[in-house]
């Protein structure tokens, strides 16, 4: 019997799910071997694609490997040709995935952020748990009050744990009506340095500088690890999949973002994709495999180490996700994600770690908070 | 009230905030942002053509020191430390520029100003630096004067700041902006630090010959003296070699192309290190006519005791990722050299090694950033450093040494590891290379410490000590980049050879790590061999040695298991016995290094303590 081979190139190191899916499906399709083989990063991986090897399938954890032009197959017509798949993918990240007009890759390990109440925290300092709804003022009144700090002025517990990292205020700034880049992405110019997005920006600076409710960087802490001292956490799917696997999930409320001033719903996402390369010589066999990867085995998300969403509904259904108490409220978030800047620009990505020194600079020195945004308009 | 007072009294508050407004605009503008200075020069032209005219008497000459003016301000903006004296500033830089053109008797006598050129009209609306730019494109650029080259490479800066237009809709004008600094940066290497400083105090802040001589406490003599020696290097340096790309190199009018390769000393593949940085130092200094011990430079550069792994999983990007922008010079003046460093990432294309590369300036593709800087130390007679993202197989991006350059033919020359008579790239392959990392050597430093010193010795070992213990000072910010360095780099690697740990081993990584890092131990060993302390902390040193040769030993078993380079799927996952084995190797190779950094502490204590 003829052994066909489909070579698939994946960036992540957590391999288990794909080594699972592979095994089942060559055991579901005799003749077949999928092999998998790494790449580091996207250059790798371009350099792989233009050998004299290309691999079938390809996947990333960001999508800035599918903006490449010519290199994926768009997969438009094939979700299409499959009966009432296109209406099954999840609406609000497939329009991220399709921003291009194509669609590149299949999205995999998908994530969107939520905010982690510590109930214990709440209860000792004789505070009542917030509501959905609650507002940005409200909030920030409570990570500056659930801050507590030693008679050195070091902190014990904070009120709000983030990073100081320009996408994870993000959420924030699309939630203020406000953007970081034009919808095409080609300019920062009346998007990062308007006044929804100076506003909404102020107010998360604020949270170090006035309330003082978020750890500065650098700052000395003795509030241990993210699961202990913090009474709010800016949580994605990941973290919260690790406090239901290790079981320390009852000591949280889940509790969507707070709304801002203009009171817009909105969020970001994070997801990876997995992509047919142009160069296959087996596409519809890769097609197969990607389906079975992405869009079957619903008993993956019932597990308990999940830590990612699905992204279909029926994938989302027959896991029991859409009944779960944490999983569902993650689910139902997803109508309302946008494409972040990092996926709209790829140049805007390529400075982050410029743009977060600002950041640093912002939150520790007091530089102005409108002019250094209208110098980011460079960085698009 | 008088009239007029009611008058003047009724605008001061108007005055009051239109200073406050332009104080906004300046601190915008030195920030970056081109339409707050359009803004603000929009708002003072009128003025400083006022100015100027009344300096001159002559309307057109007004117009010229204006646009002059301007470009400077443009240019140098940053260097106004008081955002309130704004219009003090710009009436100084007219005033100057009024004076440097009267002195010269008349218009354009020795030197042409910038808007000279305006009348040359360009075939192409895009501007010099766009790609495939009209040869006539290069008529209207004098490579003969520092003037013309300097206006030609502001020109879009200006056409946005003298208008007030927005130009950030045309993205040929924008990259051209943007770029504009960092290629004037480049012009200005062929000064050294004392020409550039007073070249740039001269030209940029405007400083007068009296002032900057006494900033750097000399004569106004010497600072003429520098400022004609700077101009000449100038002229010398770029009059033929700023070209447009796609066009030959203009010199006169005359067509005119240039090559050139240094001869580099022979280097065999016995010869050569597995880390491809010292490599090249190695054979970069032999080229020089100071060929040194591989193992000195090993030791004294740090990397015989650097180790780091990747917290994904054993991906041989740990090998790479430090400070190049740090750690590269600092080696580099240990050995006594001064060294010029030309880096950034591109966008829109996968940048590899982020964890290093993540806080270099994005920049953009342009020939012009990247070739002149490369044509000037080739014509010194001095070889670049440079990171090849195209190196062959199965490497997937090293150090080399560039050598050579033909403008004929559009390629560089330079070194590859798996190619002993080097190999060509590109112009445009240099270009688009991602990773942007080149290092000039400037000449020997004066009064610098020898490197073979005791003291210099000491304190590599004292690194050596520090990085095992406390792991590497350099960590990247992006998040899900992580690395666990020095003794510790040994329980990561571990931790992924288990079967239940949860990640597939990247098989081409640990053989690449392995071959890197034993010969690092093997160099390590050598190093604390070759003795220049006496007495019982050599005696322990020398342990230290034999310590190092046995985990050296150890990194060589995992490297004959899964040799580098070997014909087999280089990405393919292990075996569980394979791995099994390394695991094995590693955890015999840790228990030696940790002997050996004990060894080492205790012979620095002991010389120490004997020497206190």
């Amino acid at each position: 019997m003829t052994t066909k081979v489909i070579t698939f190139m994946t960036q992540f190191e957590h391999v288990n799910d794909l080594i699972a899916a592979k095994e089942s499906f060559e055991a579901a399709h005799p003749g077949v071997t999928i092999e998998i083989t790494q790449a580091t990063d996207n250059f790798e991986s371009v350099r792989a694609y233009n050998s004299d090897n290309p691999p079938d399938l390809m996947d990333s954890g960001g999508w800035g490997l599918f903006k490449n032009k010519n290199m994926f197959v768009d997969l438009t017509s094939l979700v299409d040709a499959e009966a009432g798949l296109a209406d099954d993918l999840q609406p609000g990240l497939m329009q991220i995935a399709r921003m291009d007009g194509s669609l590149p890759a299949l999205p995999v390990d998908v994530s969107i952020p939520l905010i982690l109440i510590k109930k214990q925290l709440f209860d000792e300092a004789g505070i009542p748990y917030p509501h959905e709804g609650w507002t940005w003022s409200e909030f920030a009144e409570l990570a500056g009050k659930l801050t507590l700090r030693n008679e050195e002025g070091v902190a014990t517990q904070f009120g709000f744990a983030t990073a100081p990292d320009i996408e994870m205020y993000e959420p924030f700034i699309m939630r203020n009506g406000g953007s970081y880049l034009s919808p095409d992405g080609k300019t920062a110019h009346g998007y990062i340095d308007s006044e929804a997005t100076i506003e909404a920006f102020r107010s998360v600076i604020d949270l170090y500088r006035v309330q003082g409710g978020i750890r500065k960087p650098d700052e000395p802490s003795e509030a241990g690890e993210l699961h202990q001292q913090f009474a709010m956490v800016f949580t994605f799917t990941w973290f919260v999949g690790g406090c239901i696997h290790h079981g320390i999930i009852d000591q949280y409320e889940l509790l969507g973002l707070p709304q801002m001033p203009a009171g817009q719903p909105g969020n970001m996402l994070y997801m990876g994709g997995v992509g047919i390369t142009q160069k296959s010589k087996e596409p519809e066999l890769a097609w197969q495999f990607l389906r079975h990867y992405v869009l079957g085995r619903p008993e993956r998300f019932a597990q308990s180490d999940t830590r990612t969403l699905p992204i279909t509904r029926s994938l989302a259904e027959q896991s029991g996700m859409t009944s779960h108490p944490i999983w569902s409220h993650y689910l139902k978030e997803l109508d309302h994600v946008r494409a972040s800047g990092f996926y709209l620009s790829e140049k805007w990505n390529s400075s982050r770690q410029l743009i977060n020194e600002d950041i640093k600079r912002m939150i520790v020195d007091g530089a102005d908070l409108a002019q250094t945004l209208k110098s980011w308009t460079r960085f698009a | 009230m008088h009239g007029a007072q009611g008058q003047h009294a009724a605008n001061q508050p108007n005055n009051l905030a239109k200073n406050t407004h332009d104080r906004e605009l300046v601190e915008r503008a030195q920030l970056g942002d081109t339409e707050a200075f359009g803004e603000l020069i929009a708002a003072h032209r009128d003025k400083a053509r006022q100015w100027a005219e009344r300096m001159t008497q002559d309307p057109h000459m007004a117009d010229d020191i204006v646009q002059d003016a301007l470009i400077r301000a443009f240019l140098h903006l940053g260097s106004l430390t008081d955002s309130t004296r704004f219009l003090p500033w710009l009436h100084k830089i007219i005033r100057n520029q009024a004076a440097m053109r009267l002195r010269r008797g008349g218009p354009y006598r020795h030197e042409q100003p910038f808007t000279a050129f305006e009348s040359v009209k360009r075939s192409s609306p895009k501007s010099g630096f766009a790609k495939g730019a009209a040869s006539s494109n290069s008529s209207s650029v004098n490579w003969d004067d520092l003037d013309s080259i300097l206006h030609h490479l502001s020109k879009g800066g200006r056409q946005a700041a003298s208008v007030g237009e927005s130009v950030h809709d045309d993205p040929a004008e924008q990259l051209l902006r943007k770029e504009m600094f960092e290629t004037i940066h480049v012009l200005l290497h062929c000064l050294n630090r004392k020409e550039r400083q007073i070249f740039e105090a001269y030209f940029f802040k405007q400083c007068s010959p009296e002032t900057i001589a006494e900033m750097y406490e000399t004569t106004t003599g010497t600072v003429y003296t520098y400022l004609h020696r700077s101009r000449r290097k100038l002229r010398e340096a770029h009059n033929v070699n700023v070209y447009f790309q796609g066009l030959q190199p203009i010199r006169g009018g005359s067509v005119m192309t240039r090559k050139k390769q240094i001869h580099l000393p022979p280097w065999s593949r016995e010869q050569m290190a597995a880390n491809s940085l010292v490599d090249r130092v190695a054979q970069l200094l032999a080229a020089l006519d100071d060929p040194r011990p591989m193992a000195q430079l090993m030791g004294l550069s740090g990397f015989a005791f650097r180790m780091k792994i990747s917290n994904r999983t054993t991906y041989a990007d740990g090998l790479y990722i430090y400070d190049w922008r740090q750690v590269i010079p600092q080696f580099l003046a240990k050995l006594g050299y001064e060294a010029t460093i030309l880096c950034g990432q591109l966008s829109g294309m996968p940048v590899p090694l982020l964890g290093a590369a993540e806080r270099f300036p994005v920049v953009f593709p342009i020939e012009e950033s990247v070739l002149p800087f490369i044509r000037k130390y080739i014509d010194q007679g001095m070889p670049l450093l440079y990171f090849d993202t195209l190196a062959e197989r199965p490497y997937v991006h090293e150090w080399s040494l560039v050598y050579g350059y033909d403008d004929e033919q559009r390629v560089i020359h330079l070194t590859d590891r798996m190619s002993a008579q080097g190999k060509t790239l590109r112009y445009d392959d240099v270009t688009d290379n991602p990773l942007r990392f080149l290092v000039g050597i400037d000449g020997k430093q004066t009064n610098h410490p020898e490197s073979t010193t005791l003291q210099a010795n000491l304190n590599a070992l004292h690194f050596a000590v520090q990085y095992a213990r406390q792991g590497c000072s350099y960590s990247p910010t992006t998040v899900y980049l992580s690395y666990s360095s020095g003794l510790a780099a040994y329980e990561r690697w571990i931790g992924f050879m288990h079967k239940d740990a949860g990640v597939m081993p990247n098989r081409y990584g640990m053989s690449q790590l392995s071959l890197v890092y034993g010969e690092a131990k093997r160099q390590a060993a050598q190093y604390l061999r070759e003795s220049f302390i006496e007495g019982e902390p050599m005696r322990l040193l020398l342990l230290g040695a034999e310590a190092y040769d046995q985990a050296a030993e150890a990194f060589e078993q995992i490297s004959a298991r899964m040799p580098f380079g070997s014909s087999q799927s280089i990405s393919a996952s292990p075996q569980t016995e394979l791995l099994a084995a390394c695991s094995t190797d590693l955890s015999t190779a840790r228990d030696f290094e940790a002997a050996a950094i004990s060894y080492i502490e205790k012979a620095l204590l002991l010389w120490e303590t004997e020497r206190i």
